[in-house]
């Protein structure tokens, strides 16, 4: 009896979500270092707000296995960043670069503040 | 001077508000205004009788739309699309991730408004124009994807985003 439970329990260790996942696996830390630092600044295509890293819809799944690529083919950081947003849009980027229009992204908020200062301090020595 | 000021002060709100109001207004569906053209990807892949794809069958004016037999919203839009290839609207099927019998089956069912479905069952060249999933649609003029709309396409999509390019397209040509 215990022996026909033992080998029923056995089965739910094959069970395990993990099967489901790639696993990946890279030549040194430091590509697994930046792979996880790529996926976690990739938005995902399909969520309203989300890393690749933490979804698991099929784009994502797709996205995560070509930036695994490219990271074990040699590329930069930024040149996986552009492949990406080439494909999927500026939207894809969760650190926009610093160019044309993203500057107001970027600095925007530091101009603003700026200008509520200088507001700020002319309305008081008024 | 303390006037001046005062004014200013008061515009400012105003200024932010609109400039939100702005971008907030924006309709989700009908976006993409700033869609950049780019070539078709390359790519080297069968349609779904099994005989390679020609890049000169993408030539001309082109609606690709991407489907798969387990896309429900692909059964919500199939009748629009039919409507559109009655009005001989020259589309082509992208068959994301799925397997050729199931499609074949699906076409068999369901009817077949496309010119040719190609075969992409690891979703490469759909990786490789940005989609998302299933359905999505892009217009094709001349090898350059000059537009896209994700998830279901219907009549009010059709004629704000993809049916002024292609009466622009054909101005110029």
């Amino acid at each position: 009896m215990s022996k026909k439970f033992l080998i029923l329990f056995s089965f739910l260790l094959l069970s395990t979500p993990s099967f489901n996942q790639m696993v990946y696996e890279f030549n040194d830390s430091l590509q697994e270092k930046r792979f996880y630092a790529l996926i976690s600044e990739i938005r995902c295509p399909k969520c309203t707000s989300g890393s690749i890293a933490s979804s698991d819809a099929p784009v994502s799944r797709d996205l995560k296995n070509k930036v695994y690529e490219l990271v074990l083919a040699g590329s930069t950081d930024q040149e996986i960043k552009k492949y990406v947003s080439e494909r999927f849009g500026d939207f894809s980027d969760y650190r926009p670069a610093l160019e044309g229009p993203n500057y107001f992204l970027w600095f925007g908020p530091f101009v603003f503040l700026g200008l509520m200062l200088v507001i700020f301090f002319i309305k008081r020595r008024v | 001077m303390n006037q001046s000021l005062r004014f200013l002060i008061l515009l400012l709100p105003l200024i932010v508000l609109t400039f939100f109001a702005k971008v907030l207004l924006v309709n989700e569906d009908i976006k993409l205004p700033n869609f950049e053209s780019k070539d078709f990807p390359l790519f080297q892949l069968n349609d779904l009788n099994g005989n390679p794809v020609q890049s000169r069958s993408l030539e001309g004016i082109k609606l690709i739309n991407v489907w798969a037999s387990w896309c429900i919203t692909c059964l919500v839009e199939h009748p629009f699309l039919t409507n559109l290839s009655k009005q001989n609207i020259q589309i082509v099927g992208l068959n994301y991730k799925d397997s050729d019998s199931k499609a074949n089956a699906w076409l068999q069912k369901h009817g077949n408004p496309y010119l040719f479905s190609i075969f992409d069952p690891r979703g490469d060249l759909a990786f490789d124009l940005g989609v998302t999933g299933a359905p999505e649609s892009y217009l094709i003029i001349n090898n350059k994807v000059v537009g896209h709309i994700q998830g279901e396409m219907n009549q009010i999509k059709w004629e704000t985003i993809f049916l002024p390019l292609i009466q622009k397209a054909q101005q110029g040509s």
